[in-house]
């Protein structure tokens, strides 16, 4: 087996990895803060595609406007989410809750192409098409740029997780009722991780976005974030980053090197193989607080 | 009781508490003064943790008021009335498991902390939070000399003895220097010795922080050698307040505690 190909095939993967663990940051902050699986973090990240997309090519704003404009209505949403969803279901079954972020994830998914149409949206953020050269393995620009600027948000989000806000997410995790006592807003809390978990979400929409368009299919991501959050432990940000490298280079790896063997389609296999072996061999992921026990 | 309210640490006017169609609470009146050790005691089932949460803002009150330094806090929500200068924990222990007694106590300080200026504020704090949590640590670190606590500042809450997770909860309590101190079983499962440390705590924080105590508590050795006054609570109803002593010898809180037969015993025994 050629070895250019190999190390072409891990690079690749593992960009591309760190742009799927982007998405599932948002997954961890939710369960961090309020123990609920975030399932509708795929078609938030879909959402915020569509509405840089929206403000870039419908109100025809300048991409230096228009992402961090997407960017801040995300976030606006996710407190939008919280407050009228997430708190009218506090003392609610747990299965309540996950079953209305899936509903989430419906509704988003089937909404945004209803509203905006179906046909694929080009979001061009001017990334040259040209692959760059590293010896003889070509690297694909797009998921260069989206891998690097994955990664650095999401070191962004562990630095902020181990300051004063951090502490107070957490607190708020363990134990809602001290909290309280100590004077910590709990929505607010919930809140935050929800505009946080929303905010990345759209970065990485974006970045998704603009390699291969937007459209609902975006929401897919939901699946390989799901993957990346459940291998990393569903509590561990860190774990996000090393899961999310692990799954794109396995995914990567088999595409390249399996595919041709059987005719393809091994791409999806991969992340619900690594779902299902986390669960039934280390439920807790490489960084999960043990003591974890719903999903 | 309506005069000298107006220097009460706290007011509870005519509380009404149900849940569904058990009235929890029957329309409770009382005042706790400035630096008072105020006792809550009665059966299980009478109201007391009830009457603690309706006074945190955990629970709301169908009827009646409760003011703290003179504002009504009936309404708010509890992180506000923590704000007010209320501390309090918990029967079965509310500690962060997975943080360090130290990080546990630092929460307390949570409310001094200037937080709550908005999301963005709440987002950026660390950008400029080095410099405040110099003073912060100093003084819990106080605290944890104070508690003696300094053996397990570093250990995880989940993995000390259960007196000692008490002493941390009391000590993030402590953390926030409270005006009102509010303790629900504090020597609950304790030992003779664990109960006299704690008890100590509670005097000194009197004596050298100026707190208000108000306590619920079973060892009836200790709320009659600590607390100045106390309230007995039977199905919700005030059965007995004043001086502990005599509060507790009223017939009626023996006939609570030991059923009616047991209580004319007791008397003809007394007698």
């Amino acid at each position: 087996m050629d070895l250019w190909l190999i190390g072409e095939l891990a690079i690749t993967g593992a960009l591309v990895g760190l742009m799927y663990a982007l998405v599932a940051v948002g997954i961890v902050l939710v369960y961090k803060t309020s123990s609920v699986a975030n399932f509708a973090q795929g078609a938030i990240a879909m959402t915020g595609s569509y509405v840089a997309w929206a403000f870039a090519t419908l109100m025809g704003a300048p991409l230096w406007v228009a992402i961090p404009l997407a960017l801040v209505t995300m976030f606006g949403l996710g407190f939008v989410i919280e407050r009228a969803v997430l708190r009218h279901m506090v003392g609610q079954p747990i299965i309540m809750i996950i079953m209305v972020t899936f509903g989430m994830e419906i509704f988003l998914r089937g909404m945004m192409p209803g509203f905006f149409g179906v046909a694929v949206k080009r979001l061009d953020l001017g990334i040259p098409q040209a692959p760059m050269f590293l010896g003889e393995m070509l690297i694909n620009r797009a998921y260069l740029i989206g891998g690097i600027t994955s990664a650095v948000l999401i070191v962004g989000t562990i630095v902020l997780f181990n300051s004063r806000a951090g502490i107070i997410m957490r607190a708020v995790s363990d134990d809602q009722g001290a909290s309280w006592s100590v004077g910590i807003r709990v929505e607010r809390a919930i809140a935050i991780a929800w505009g946080l978990a929303a905010g990345t979400a759209t970065a990485a929409g974006i970045l998704w976005g603009s390699t291969q368009g937007v459209d609902w299919s975006l929401s897919l991501l939901l699946m390989k974030a799901l993957a990346i959050a459940i291998l990393g432990g569903l509590d561990s940000i860190p774990g996000v980053l090393l899961a999310g490298v692990i799954v794109g280079v396995c995914e990567s790896l088999a595409t390249g090197i399996v595919d041709p063997l059987v005719g393809g389609g091994t791409r999806d296999i991969v992340a619900s193989l690594i779902i299902l072996m986390t669960l039934l061999v280390r439920p807790y992921g490489l960084f999960g607080r043990e003591q974890i026990e719903r999903v | 009781m309506t005069e000298g309210s107006a220097s009460a640490v706290l007011e509870c006017r005519d509380i009404e508490l149900s849940f569904g169609g058990l009235r929890a609470l029957k329309g409770l009146s009382f005042d706790i003064m400035p630096g008072e050790i105020f006792g809550l005691v009665g059966p299980n089932g009478s109201g007391k943790t009830s009457l603690v949460n309706v006074v945190t803002g955990f629970y709301r009150p169908q009827r009646g008021s409760v003011a703290i330094f003179g504002a009504d806090t009936t309404r708010m929500r509890p992180h506000r009335i923590a704000a007010h200068g209320v501390a309090r924990t918990f029967q079965n222990l509310a500690l962060f498991r997975g943080m360090t007694v130290l990080d546990n106590i630092l929460l307390g300080r949570h409310v001094h902390m200037g937080v709550g200026s908005g999301a963005l504020a709440t987002l950026f704090y660390w950008v400029w939070a080095a410099r405040h949590e110099v003073a912060h640590r100093r003084a819990v670190e106080e605290l944890i000399d104070f508690m003696q606590l300094q053996d397990i500042r570093d250990e995880p809450v989940e993995v000390i003895p259960l007196g000692l997770q008490k002493r941390v909860e009391l000590a993030r309590a402590l953390a926030a220097d409270p005006r009102l101190l509010i303790l629900d079983e504090p020597m609950a499962g304790m030992n003779k010795e664990e109960k006299e440390y704690i008890a100590r705590f509670i005097l000194d924080a009197r004596e050298e922080r100026n707190t208000t105590v108000l306590m619920i508590e079973h060892h009836m050795d200790v709320v009659t050698s600590i607390c100045d006054r106390v309230m007995v609570l039977s199905y919700g109803e005030n059965i007995a307040q004043g001086k502990p002593l005599e509060a507790i010898s009223e017939p009626r809180v023996i006939q609570a505690y030991l059923g009616e037969r047991a209580a004319k015993r007791h008397v003809g025994a007394a007698a």
